[in-house]
């Protein structure tokens, strides 16, 4: 009990050294600090990245949106008064962001089933996840590969707003409190809409089983 | 608790949102309801199969493009004003100060004993300023006409002198000038210079940038660090249309040579709000359509601008240009 205390005292004494130094490095951009911005930047791109690539398919617009999500940052940077944590605000910025990209692609009625690469080439993403069990089982990776898609078809017919709480909450293991102030929103309301975007997906995929 | 709760709950409790005493009292409506049982089975069922879409951690060459992309872009920005520094600083502090109670409240006592103090002298000069109101009557004449206040821009103090009916006023005044030369000029172009970035009126920015742009196009000395910045201020953050078309119409001569006109109109394809502009901005590309990094903005505008001309236009220079390895 008492070593699981000091490990618990240990792990708060870090992370509050932690978001200390974030908001030094955050204050040092404000004033105009090019690589204080850059070593924010580095913090974040990777989620910023893993989340516009899953929600989009695509390469190219996972990298406009890392584009404009940063640039966005950084010219609005001046805003940021700590009144929430900088990871919500770079979230907010980049949900904002893909929630215009899946309300544009509604619009126009793409669909995006499968990921390209900057070729246009398609990227298998059932063989980028390995599993030995699939080399020996040809048919099985079929299924799943259809699967793949079936999901993603499914995750098509989801309003933009269902869509980006079921990725935050099931892709991106946000809590339903963040995905609420991520989307400017009451964690009652993220939760309704997750409950719409459940039912829905599994009216949608009750023929695959 | 009824089978409709339960179901909400029942997603709520899967992805653990769920408040324990939550989960107790699901539990026993579950365990006395078959059909809610079978719920909890397909949300799980759901859970499992969304993972045949699994989320990829990004690609190196993604993560190093994109880097370079953003860096080239920031790049290309014009570096932060001082009062815009200035102003963000003193902004900021005083959101620290806010996070500081004791430090707030002790700006809030300090602050409290000023205005006492402030308006003790305010209440004294408004007496006197009654009393010489009062005493003017008969003569009153507007401020208005008052030649030598023409044009104030503000008044910076007011001290009255003790015990006495003097008042002390500092004030700042406007003083209109008029200036005659040529495009040549260095003082005509760093005026308007300063009236592409700063004038109110959409008007005179339109005069200036139109007037600046002529120059650029005309090859009259239209260097890096002048007017072509100027343009490519005007180009990104004019509020009108009409000015950032002058000003990208000014910079067409320069896209081929200076790589930062090229990307100041990339940033103009991808991101101005008015269409016309970014189908101006594609036509500009013309002599460097074939730089991997126009291409890669057209092909990004190709799929997801709003405007299906746009989209046309952009694939149509795509497929015209043979790709460069």
């Amino acid at each position: 009990m008492g070593g699981s205390n000091r490990d618990g005292s240990a792990q708060t004494q870090e992370r509050l050294q932690a978001r200390e130094a974030e908001m030094d490095l955050i204050r040092e951009a404000q004033a105009g600090s090019r690589s204080a911005f850059d070593a924010l930047v580095r913090q974040y791109e990777h989620q910023v990245l893993r989340l516009a690539l899953h929600l989009t398919g695509s390469e190219h617009d996972a990298e406009d949106i890392y584009q404009e999500a940063f640039l966005k940052a950084y010219r609005y940077l001046g805003n940021f008064r700590f009144e929430c944590s900088f990871y919500t605000w770079i979230y907010r910025i980049v949900t904002n962001l893909c929630l215009d990209q899946l309300r544009r692609r509604k619009t126009r009625r793409e669909d995006h089933a499968v990921i390209v690469d900057r070729a246009g080439d398609e990227i298998d993403t059932l063989a980028a996840v390995s599993d030995d069990r699939s080399f020996s089982n040809p048919a099985r990776e079929l299924d799943r590969k259809l699967l793949g898609e079936k999901i993603q078809a499914a995750l098509t017919k989801l309003t933009p707003r269902e869509r980006m709480v079921f990725e935050l909450k099931h892709y991106q293991g946000l809590r339903l409190r963040t995905i609420g102030e991520m989307l400017s929103t009451t964690e009652e309301t993220a939760k309704n809409t997750l409950f719409r975007a459940t039912k829905k997906l599994r009216a949608q995929l009750a023929e695959v089983r | 608790m009824n089978c409709e709760l339960a179901q909400e709950r029942i997603v709520t409790a899967a992805y653990g949102e769920l408040a324990d005493e939550q989960v107790h009292e699901l539990e026993q409506h579950l365990s006395g309801c078959d059909l809610c049982r079978e719920e909890r089975e397909q949300a799980l069922a759901l859970k499992v199969l969304a993972n045949a879409h699994p989320v990829l951690e990004p690609p190196p060459n993604l993560v190093a493009r994109a880097r370079m992309r953003l860096g080239e872009a920031l790049d290309t920005l014009p570096p932060k004003r001082w009062y815009e520094r200035w102003g963000g600083r003193i902004i900021n502090n005083f959101a620290r100060l806010q996070a500081a109670p004791v430090a707030a409240l002790l700006l809030l006592v300090a602050g409290a004993g000023a205005g006492c103090l402030g308006s003790y002298e305010f209440a004294q000069i408004r007496a006197a300023h009654a009393a010489a109101q009062t005493a003017a009557a008969s003569k009153a004449q507007p401020v208005a006409s008052i030649p030598e206040l023409a044009n104030v821009a503000s008044i910076s103090g007011i001290v009255r002198q003790p015990n006495s009916e003097i008042v002390d006023v500092s004030y700042n005044q406007l003083v209109p000038r008029r200036i005659e030369g040529s495009l040549d000029d260095p003082q005509i172009r760093q005026l308007l210079m300063l009236a592409s970035e700063d004038s109110a009126s959409p008007g005179i920015r339109d005069d200036s940038v139109g007037l600046l742009a002529a120059e650029c196009r005309a090859g009259h000395s239209c260097q890096p660090a002048g007017i072509r910045d100027a343009l490519m201020v005007a180009l990104r953050y004019d509020k009108s249309a009409a000015v950032r078309q002058k000003a990208l119409e000014g910079l067409e001569p320069y896209v081929a040579q200076d790589v930062r006109v090229r990307d100041a109109v990339l940033e103009a394809l991808l991101n101005d709000s008015d269409p016309r502009i970014r189908t101006a901005a594609i036509n500009l590309l013309e002599p460097v359509e074939a730089d991997t990094s126009v291409r890669q903005v057209l092909y990004s505008v190709s799929n997801s601008d709003e405007s299906p001309q746009i989209r046309n236009v952009s694939r149509q220079v795509l497929s015209r240009v043979p790709e460069i390895q």
